[in-house]
């Protein structure tokens, strides 16, 4: 202990105090010395001739002080520092070669850091939950016709029976997502998102309210008594973190609601709603379907297996078991998955390709680095052989070596976490909100561990080839001329091309792909004119309009206001519009050749205007009018899907659906978020329109808790000041009812196809990153081989050569390392594009026109890359050149 | 020479630096005279691997060191036993006596 501290100390002075250290020998030396002539004197010698002896009795005053120094406490530590101060130095002196590194490794580490970032807040972070590794989700496997193993959401029957017949675990369901509903506080009002919770489940999540209670059994039994639990930032913005509000009521959904409890604050839920209210399930209406998301939580002293024995048992004894309806014969179990990977199964492949091309990204970035570093220790050739002639080791030259790239690699990583953290923060930008399920996206140690981590991956990769190059440095020819390494270190640099061009390649076929798929996608045949049509959305989630006749009013008169604007051609509502998810309810063919015949479509409710504002085409039939009225034959339009699956192209108008229901007319289909089959993220499909005031009351409670309808505009001209005259439109009917918010059609197709948007974004980034980096790669190699080659281009031209001849020469390696990169990553996408044909939508895995372009775009890039560099010989003098050695 | 006898060479060494302190404080030339008369002449420790061992002791925390006037009124640096370096003395005495019986015994066997 007392010889480490002794140590330490010892250490920090000679680091620290070296100048008095350093005076401290030489006077103590020169002492010696002096008494050791002094001895000499007095013995009888003369004085030269004592001091004479006696320094050659000391033995060399440099020699001894430099064994002592050699000795002193800190010294690996102080070489390693001059080792570094050279190693900074260096990279100084050749600040062009500097940044380039740094600048690669800024973006390709930035890269990696922002990607993984959202790889470790969806997989790898735990849920900010007490015991996060207790808590689960229920998925469903089916063996049968079509098999499947997923979250599947639950009925009524099913929570039930998890509620009372599995001992194992506590649980609890709630609505799969957020619907807007109006707050209405005092004389405010406002537009929030609710989240619909059952009892327990702030207790799964392990959640205790800061103020007040969780909802009580009572609260959630089918038609309970109102209550709501506020977030804490709906508490503290709109109430003023006013404690008394407990106990209160609100208006919340046109109804009272009683406050009964305060989330604490920095909690959030997987709904991530503003405001709570108890979801109620009963055996009818919502809970006769699937709609609810189930949550557990693994009680004290249970097992996972158990619990899945008593799902499985408790399951299996139902009266409707869903699972069955297409398949009676599949084989249906269940199982509990942990709750992160339940809420992130969707994200998953995604950000794993994305990580898996931010991962290209680092070893293109690494084959450039190591052609750099390599070009580099070949210059230094000169420096290496002084250095070796003069007795330092090679072992002490590679470490140098090293050095320099480990601080490269440091000063990369620096900057990449800068790059990556600007790159996060953008891409959260770029991401729709509540797109992830969790709340932050941190840059965390984790995340600065991995960055470190890849910082020095980078630096062993690029480093590992001059390292190798110098083993076989060569002392005499390197003397002799001025370059000199064993072997020819242009093949090695062209096979580095040639990869990462191949990786390139891949990265840029697949994002291809992708934007293919975007575009067939936004380029769907739209059936309607988007063209300037302005959309309103408003909860009508409100008591009041539980009454079809009050329901009726508001949406003739805030319509027919809004036709009294100046410019406006049309107004209209409908429950949902193009590019959006449609309410999905059961359908019966009452006659015809498919009487009888069972089967789900999507249903719309619209005002007679609808197909006029969005002017979808009526092809047979008629359009509804104000006469079809809710004491008047119940009437329907369908579309040309529905009219094709059920009357086979046979004129259906005429016929009779659900019994009474006559069929009107046949308008043309227009693209939709899909419910019914979701293989593409925008399809046609069946959908029937009824008239708004046919709607019943059963119906409107139903399914303006899941559906905000929406207000359609569609004027000639734009229109001055017009969302506030909708909004004072609206208010004409209901002074209380507040529009969430004004869109357009392309903000609703941009909303259903994020996913894709965001993909092509980051794929599209990652792959114009590459062609970046394997550009300046092919650049690099070609200018280099112009400033290795300007003697012997001199010498080429002085005997006849042509410049166009020499500039071929001399840029040929780079076009050949391109070529063979692009056949080898063709090559390479036949494989590896197959895993991506999920996510492609209207175009095949092997697109020819991709292909081409990206054969085309690489073509280009190397032509630039090589010709630039080789422009300089056109500039050659040779006369000049040859004199220069 | 092969680093073995180094070693036992360096260890020796140390021993005898301590020896040399043990009645009192030495400047460098005085302890390598007196190193030179208790081994009766057979070692003479040169500058060179004395102030390395010197500097290193010190740094070991087994000697201190203080300016002082030498015999004949010059400067210099004395250094003397700490605490550590009397335990060392002693520690270090009981082995190579452990090790000097043993080598005359393996050595003086028949």
């Amino acid at each position: 202990m007392m010889k480490l501290w002794s140590r330490i100390k010892s250490t920090a002075r000679n680091l620290f105090h070296k100048q008095q250290v350093e005076t401290q020998l030489d006077d103590e030396i020169r002492a010696c010395v002096d008494m050791m002539t002094h001895e000499r004197i007095a013995a009888g010698m003369s004085p030269s001739e004592a001091r004479r002896t006696a320094l050659a009795e000391f033995g060399g005053v440099e020699q001894v002080k430099q064994a002592v120094r050699g000795h002193r406490a800190g010294v690996a530590l102080e070489r390693l520092w001059q080792d570094v101060h050279y190693g900074l130095r260096q990279l100084w002196r050749n600040a062009g070669f500097t940044v380039t590194v740094i600048l690669t490794l800024a973006l390709s580490i930035g890269a990696n850091t922002a990607i993984f970032s959202i790889v470790n807040a969806l997989m790898l972070k735990s849920l900010p939950y007490p015991h996060p590794e207790r808590m689960g989700t229920i998925y469903t496997r089916v063996t049968g016709v079509r098999s499947w193993d997923e979250r599947h959401k639950v009925t009524y029957e099913q929570w039930a029976l998890l509620r009372d017949n599995v001992p194992a675990l506590t649980s609890a369901v709630s609505s799969s997502r957020t619907s807007g509903v109006n707050l209405e506080a005092g004389s405010h009002v406002q537009y929030l998102q609710a989240g619909r919770i059952s009892a327990h489940y702030l207790d799964v999540l392990g959640i205790q309210p800061a103020l007040g209670r969780n909802f009580s059994d009572v609260e959630d039994r089918s038609h309970g008594p109102n209550a709501a639990i506020l977030s804490y930032s709906l508490w503290r913005n709109t109430f003023g973190s006013d404690p008394n509000v407990l106990g209160h009521a609100v208006l919340l959904k046109g109804a009272p609601y009683t406050i009964i409890g305060i989330l604490p604050e920095g909690t959030s839920t997987p709904l991530n709603a503003g405001i709570y209210t108890a979801l109620q399930l009963g055996p009818e209406g919502e809970g006769g379907g699937t709609n609810s998301e189930a949550i557990t939580r693994l009680r004290d002293g249970a097992t996972w297996q158990e619990a899945d024995a008593e799902i499985n048992r408790a399951w299996s004894h139902r009266a409707h078991r869903y699972e069955l309806d297409d398949d009676p014969s599949a084989q249906v179990t269940y199982h509990s998955v942990p709750l992160q990977k339940g809420e992130t199964a969707t994200l998953r492949p995604q950000v794993l390709a994305l990580m898996l091309a931010a991962g290209f990204i680092l070893l293109i970035a690494c084959a450039n680095l190591a052609g750099l570093t390599l070009v580099r220790v070949l210059r230094r050739s000169p420096e290496f052989a002084t250095r070796l002639a003069l007795g330092a080791s090679r072992w002490q030259i590679q470490k140098q070596l090293w050095i320099e790239n480990l601080l490269l690699a440091f000063l990369g990583g620096m900057a990449g976490i800068t790059v990556g953290f600007v790159a996060l923060r953008g891409l959260l930008q770029l991401l729709p909100e509540h797109f992830l399920p969790v709340a932050t996206v941190p840059l965390d140690g984790r995340v600065l561990a991995f960055t470190l981590f890849i910082s020095l991956l980078t630096s062993v990769l690029f480093g590992m080839f001059p390292a190798l190059a110098m083993r076989k440095f060569r002392l005499r020819s390197a003397i002799a001329s001025h370059s000199a390494t064993g072997g020819d270190p242009l093949h090695l640099r062209q096979a580095l091309i040639v990869s990462e061009v191949a990786l390139t390649v891949v990265l840029l076929a697949a994002s291809g792909l992708l934007i293919r798929t975007l575009i067939h996608l936004q380029t769907l045949p739209a059936g309607f004119d988007p063209a300037g049509v302005i959309i309103a959305k408003a909860s009508l989630d409100d008591e009041q309009y539980h009454n079809a006749a009050t329901f009726r009013k508001l949406l003739s008169q805030s319509t027919s206001s809004m036709r009294q604007i100046p410019g406006v051609q049309s107004a209209a509502v409908g429950l949902s519009l193009p590019y959006e998810r449609a309410l999905l309810n059961g359908v019966t063919i009452s006659d015809g050749r498919a009487a009888g015949q069972h089967g789900m479509t999507d249903e719309v409710y619209v005002t007679p205007d609808y197909f006029a504002a969005l002017q979808i085409a009526v092809l047979t039939g008629r359009s509804f009018t104000d006469a079809d009225g809710p004491d008047t034959q119940h009437v329907a339009i369908i579309n040309q899907t529905f009219a094709r699956k059920y009357f086979h192209g046979a004129d259906a108008v005429g016929h009779y659906i659900n019994n009474d229901t006559r069929i009107v007319g046949v308008v043309e289909d227009v693209p939709i978020a899909p419910g019914l089959d979701a293989t593409a993220p925008l399809a046609g499909e069946e959908t029937m329109y009824i008239p708004a005031a046919q709607a019943d009351a059963q119906l409107l409670a139903l399914v303006h808790v899941f559906f905000q309808p929406s207000w359609i505009v569609r004027a000639a001209a734009p229109v001055e000041g017009l969302t506030a005259q909708m909004q004072r439109a609206l208010a004409s009917a209901d002074p209380n009812l507040p529009f969430s918010g004004f869109y357009n059609m392309r903000d609703l197709m941009a909303k259903t196809l994020a996913m894709q948007r965001v993909e092509v974004a980051l794929l599209g980034t990652m792959a114009a990153l590459a062609l970046l980096l394997s550009t300046i790669g092919i650049f690099a190699l070609v200018a280099n081989i112009v400033a290795q080659k300007t003697r012997e281009i001199g010498i080429r031209i002085a005997l006849g050569s042509s410049i166009r001849q020499a500039m071929v020469h001399v840029g040929a390696p780079g076009v050949r390392a391109s070529t063979l990169g692009l056949i080898l990553g063709l090559i390479l996408c036949a494989g590896a594009l197959r895993a991506m044909r999920s996510a492609l939508y209207g175009v095949g895995v092997y697109d020819v026109p991709t292909i081409l372009t990206v054969m085309l775009v690489l073509a280009s890039v190397t032509i630039i890359a090589t010709v630039v560099p080789t422009l300089r010989i056109a500039g050659t003098n040779p006369a000049s050149t040859l004199r220069e050695e | 020479m092969s680093s073995k006898q180094t070693n036992l060479l360096q260890g020796t060494l140390d021993l005898l630096i301590l020896k040399a302190l043990g009645p009192g404080e030495l400047h460098g030339l005085g302890i390598s005279r007196r190193i030179e008369q208790i081994t009766r002449g057979t070692f003479l420790v040169k500058p060179g691997s004395l102030f390395p061992a010197l500097h290193r002791m010190e740094e070991a925390g087994w000697l201190s060191s203080f300016w002082g006037e030498s015999e004949n009124n010059r400067r210099a640096k004395f250094y003397r036993l700490t605490k550590a370096g009397k335990s060392q003395l002693q520690v270090e005495t009981e082995q190579w006596t452990r090790v000097a019986v043993a080598m005359t015994n393996a050595l003086t066997a028949t």
